[in-house]
């Protein structure tokens, strides 16, 4: 329990932080942003007027307050060009929830085929099916992703007879959508719990627990697997990062209406509040997908409630 | 406690008998020779320890008697007698089940690795009964906790919930010595038991030992490259060099009256035994290289007393007593007699001198 | 004890000569222990096992010399200039490959071909570039962060921190802010890129202070600059190669993501990103479908080389793996 506040603690820290640093550093985003269609009709004296409305001539200290109040409030203030004038958490809110969801089924779907894999790879290591599992997490991991998600979106709809794109009322077309976004995911867990498998067979209790007279089998389901989980719960945060960027691709290539596709068109409408709003959720996710990665370390490894390491990891 | 008399050692059944035992490696393309046709009685009851240093294969040997040789290893010939069957034939796992932990259990090295850290100590003690004693669940569960209390871990019941990382290294120890005892094994065998701990466990732990022997009817068989260790609890010891057994007798014998150089050269540099202001002995150059195949008797190069012969011909087994035996052509007729070097003399000298003033 | 016995086999057609004293010579007994262990060999000897890395190493060395010199061959297109069709006055739209244009051209009328070994030069540059920036900048802050005392407490809440933020959030604000270019994208790269580069060039230096071998050597009077040599540019060594290697996959990668989401290199410099946009766009139709395949072949091959070589490597520098 003590091991968990002081986690939380941390990570409120870190999350402060990071959140100031991106905050500060969104204060140099080309002013343009700011205005939306009319930028070229107005003159220097009107672009004053309004950055000062805005308060973006304000001193940096007194933005950032400004910024934390209204965090606070709950307001991330207006969008501009995306749509002029609406609340930002209001435009946020129902795409959120579909990101949330499409970004959760695909863990899911990663987590229970990628351990899948990488455990057959661990148990037939150096037999053809090894070899396969390799060739598909080199794929996976070296080739851009976009480039098989467009092989995906481009064959797979014509040959599963599939939808397109996204259609919120028919199930048929989250299918593609989850795929894509989960075969990063499953290449990275299938390598990481294989290489922990092959690390736990090789340790002594392993020798001794065969000296014991348990059968490869149950050293397997007893031992190995248990303990080779425990170090990929700190996987599970770099994974959700690995969703939220792919969810970025994703959301935009099939027309899903959640957060990863709306920074896309905003970047692409240069709406500077909205960009802000969506790398300052982006960051907050990160940094809590790493502390519950922690937290589940620590729920399932008996050793951590002592050592409590901190540092860099 | 009565030490048993290497007569009754002697005369109680054999319940490991290896023959000519060869076992090779295949290691970056070549074939190392590991075990150069090692033979071994093992008795009922006894206390064998194998001595030699590290890479003279006592530890392969020991490997192959559960079938946990790494797969590159193979028994290229030889026999392994155990209980009418020969284990050197066994290859599948299902055969090596029947023996590992239930009629051969091991301890090993290092006890801060030999546990695994995510489970309770009382859980993987109890594995061991589930696995061979028919006993499930609660029952399974009290005869843990007695045996934890056997190896001497005291308020056994709440230990028994606490992990590995919460005990020293002695403790755990005696934690994986409970999960070898609770097999109820015939024959334990312990690599190096005691390596791997302070100088004040080590004596606690070998005494611990010692006591389980008694109470669990096991044959033990110590392997180690210290003699220290081997002084305290052995009735036999046999001395391994380059994968063969090069000298074996009782405790006594291979201490005071060694035949093979080896033994000598090992006995001469035990710093116990050194004379106060003299530099200790240590023995020349390095164990043979086993890639390569050895002609004669292996330790032939590192030996100030080496025979012509001994580059030529693999010295076969000299009896000196019924329990005692060893593997040099000094003791051939033939041979020039050679003085062993003075402090075994010295060590033959006192050990004739206490017999006299027994009789 | 008196009466020897013979165990085994009787041995008596022994010439009794050899029973006198063999000559003893102190250093032949320590010539059968050793063996001769080389670093480097030992890399290259496990890597060359590797057929399919050496065959990609092989490969990659012919792209990367081939991007070089293609503008130079005889009957190169230029990558930029919009071709017309001369009979019609029309610009050569969205060609099939043919012979003229060997990978056909695409919707303005530009050589594909030549678009796409100019752009696999850009993002090869881009690689190494951040792979050699990386490098500088990690080794330099890593060397600090673990050799002054002082900087390490600071230096690791630092990497805490920026650890924390996803790197393609890194990647899209400083993009955001700053005006695109090959310069641009090489900067946002570098800004994530020297944190892993950092975090290992400190851990190696905390292991010269503190492993136990190096320790050894220090005690047995071992000058520095040989243990440098012998136990850590092997090490180093290995780890920029792997780096560097990764880097190369790695920055096609973002170049791609980033010209995806808009903010990738200006439109008139071919790349593979740019490339990948503008075949995308034309995707549905399955005649057009050549203008997303040739450069996502490229791609892949490209990406997949070099991470399999950086990962081989990487495996062979290992003395673990030497045995």
């Amino acid at each position: 329990m003590k091991y968990i506040s002081t986690r939380l603690f941390r990570s409120l820290l870190t999350l402060i932080i990071v959140v100031t640093v991106v905050f500060l550093l969104m204060r140099m985003m080309p002013i343009e942003g700011y205005f939306g269609a009319n930028f070229d009709k107005l003159d220097e004296a009107q672009k004053t007027v309004k950055l000062q409305n805005l308060g973006l001539l304000d001193p940096w200290y007194t933005q950032l307050k400004n910024f934390y109040t209204d965090l606070l409030k709950g307001n991330l203030g207006e969008s501009i060009t995306y749509r002029p004038k609406v609340a930002i958490t209001k435009i946020l809110g129902d795409k959120l929830i579909t990101s949330l969801k499409l970004g959760m089924s695909s863990l899911v779907v990663s987590l229970v085929l990628g351990l899948g894999l990488g455990i057959l790879m661990a148990r037939f290591k150096g037999k053809f099916m090894d070899k396969l599992g390799t060739v598909y997490v080199v794929g996976a991991n070296a080739v851009p992703a976009v480039i098989y998600y467009l092989l995906i979106q481009v064959f797979f709809t014509d040959i599963f007879n599939l939808p397109l794109l996204y259609d919120k009322s028919n199930p048929k077309s989250w299918i593609l959508p989850i795929l894509c976004l989960s075969l990063v995911n499953i290449a990275y867990y299938a390598m990481w719990i294989r290489r922990y498998m092959v690390d736990e067979l090789n340790k002594d209790y392993v020798r001794l627990a065969r000296a014991k007279g348990l059968t490869n089998k149950e050293i397997m389901s007893k031992h190995v697997m248990r303990n080779a989980f425990v170090p990929m719960a700190q996987y599970l945060p770099a994974s959700i990062l690995y969703t939220v960027s792919g969810s970025i691709y994703v959301e935009s290539l099939f027309s899903i209406p959640g957060t990863g596709g709306l920074l896309v068109t905003a970047i692409q409408r240069q709406d500077n509040t909205l960009v802000q709003a969506l790398v300052l959720l982006y960051s907050s996710i990160g940094i809590i997908g790493l502390m519950l990665g922690d937290i589940l370390m620590a729920a399932f490894d008996p050793r951590i409630k002592l050592a409590n390491e901190g540092g860099s990891r | 406690m009565a030490q048993k008399t290497i007569e009754e050692i002697m005369n109680s059944e054999v319940v490991l008998s290896i023959k000519d035992l060869v076992i090779k490696f295949n290691l970056r393309g070549q074939e190392l020779t590991a075990i150069r046709g090692a033979s071994l009685d093992l008795h009922k009851g006894e206390s064998l320890a194998i001595v030699g240093e590290s890479g003279s294969g006592k530890s392969v040997l020991n490997k192959s008697f559960m079938g946990l040789l790494d797969s590159n290893g193979r028994i290229e010939s030889g026999s392994i007698m155990y209980n009418g069957q020969d284990l050197a034939k066994f290859k599948t796992e299902e055969d090596w089940i029947k023996i590992r932990g239930k009629e051969i259990a091991m301890v090993f090295q290092d006890p801060m690795t030999s546990l695994n850290p995510l489970k309770a100590i009382g859980k993987q003690v109890q594995e061991s009964i589930e696995l061979h004693q028919n006993l499930k669940g609660e029952e399974a569960k009290k005869l843990a906790v007695e045996i934890l209390n056997d190896v001497g871990i005291s308020e056994p019941e709440r230990r028994y919930k606490q992990y590995p990382h919460e005990f020293s290294g002695g403790m755990r120890q005696r934690v994986v010595i409970a999960t070898a005892v609770a097999c109820n094994p015939n024959i334990l065998i312990c690599d190096e038991p005691t390596t791997a701990l302070d100088v004040t466990i080590q004596a606690q732990i070998l005494q611990l030992l010692k006591n389980l022997q008694d109470k669990y009817n096991l044959t033990i068989i110590y392997i180690t490259h210290d003699l220290g260790v081997v002084a305290n609890v052995a009735d036999r010891i046999a001395v391994m060099y380059a994968g063969d057994i090069i000298e074996i007798g009782s405790s006594e014998e291979v201490f005071f009256d060694p035949k093979h150089p080896y033994t000598w050269a090992l006995l001469s540099s035990l710093p116990q035994l050194g004379v106060k202001g003299e530099a200790l002995y240590s023995i020349k150059g390095t164990p043979p290289n086993l890639f390569k195949e050895i002609k004669g008797d292996a330790f032939a190069p590192r030996n100030p007393h080496a025979l012509k012969i001994d580059f030529v011909e693999r010295p076969p087994y000299f009896e000196v007593t019924p329990t005692h035996k060893a593997r040099t052509w000094l003791l051939d007729p033939r041979a020039p007699k050679v003085e062993p070097p003075p402090l075994v003399k010295k060590m033959q000298e006192l050990y004739i001198e206490a017999g006299d003033k027994v009789e | 004890m008196s009466s020897k016995k013979i165990i085994g086999k009787m041995a008596d057609s022994i010439d009794p000569s050899l029973f006198d004293f063999a000559e003893y010579d102190e250093s032949k007994s320590e010539l059968t222990g050793y063996s001769n262990y080389s670093f480097w060999r030992s890399t290259v000897q496990v890597f060359m096992k590797n057929k399919v890395a050496v065959a990609l190493l092989i490969l990659m060395v012919c792209v990367i010399i081939f991007t070089v010199i293609q503008p130079y061959l005889p009957n190169q297109k230029s990558p930029t200039q919009i071709y017309i069709n001369p009979e019609t006055n029309l610009q050569y739209r969205n060609v099939q490959p043919n012979d003229e244009f060997r990978f056909g051209t695409n919707s303005i009328g530009q050589d594909l071909w030549a678009r796409i070994w100019s752009g696999t030069r850009t993002s090869l540059f881009i690689g190494v570039a951040v792979g050699l920036f990386e490098a500088l900048v990690g080794i330099t802050i890593g060397a600090l962060w673990g050799y002054v005392r002082k900087l390490d407490a600071i230096i690791t809440e630092i990497y805490n921190v920026w650890d924390n933020i996803p790197s393609t959030v890194v990647l899209i604000i400083l993009t955001y802010i700053m005006k695109p270019g090959i310069s641009t994208i090489i900067f946002a790269m570098c800004m994530t890129g020297w944190l892993e580069m950092a975090r290992f060039v400190r851990n190696l230096i905390i292991i010269i202070r503190d492993r136990e071998y190096n320790l050894a050597s220090r005690c047995l009077g071992t000058p520095t600059n040989r243990i440098i040599t012998k136990n850590l540019l092997p090490y180093l060594v290995s780890v920029i190669m792997l780096r560097m290697a990764l880097a190369i996959p790695a920055a096609i990668g973002n170049e791609v993501f980033l010209s995806y989401i808009g903010m990738g290199l200006p439109l008139d410099i071919p790349s593979l990103g740019n490339l990948i946009n503008e075949g995308r766009a034309l995707m549905m139709d399955p005649n057009q479908r050549y203008q997303l395949f040739f450069p996502a072949a490229v791609i892949s091959v490209v990406t997949i080389s070099f991470y399999v070589i950086g990962n081989v490597f990487a495996d062979s520098a290992d003395p673990r793996n030497h045995v």
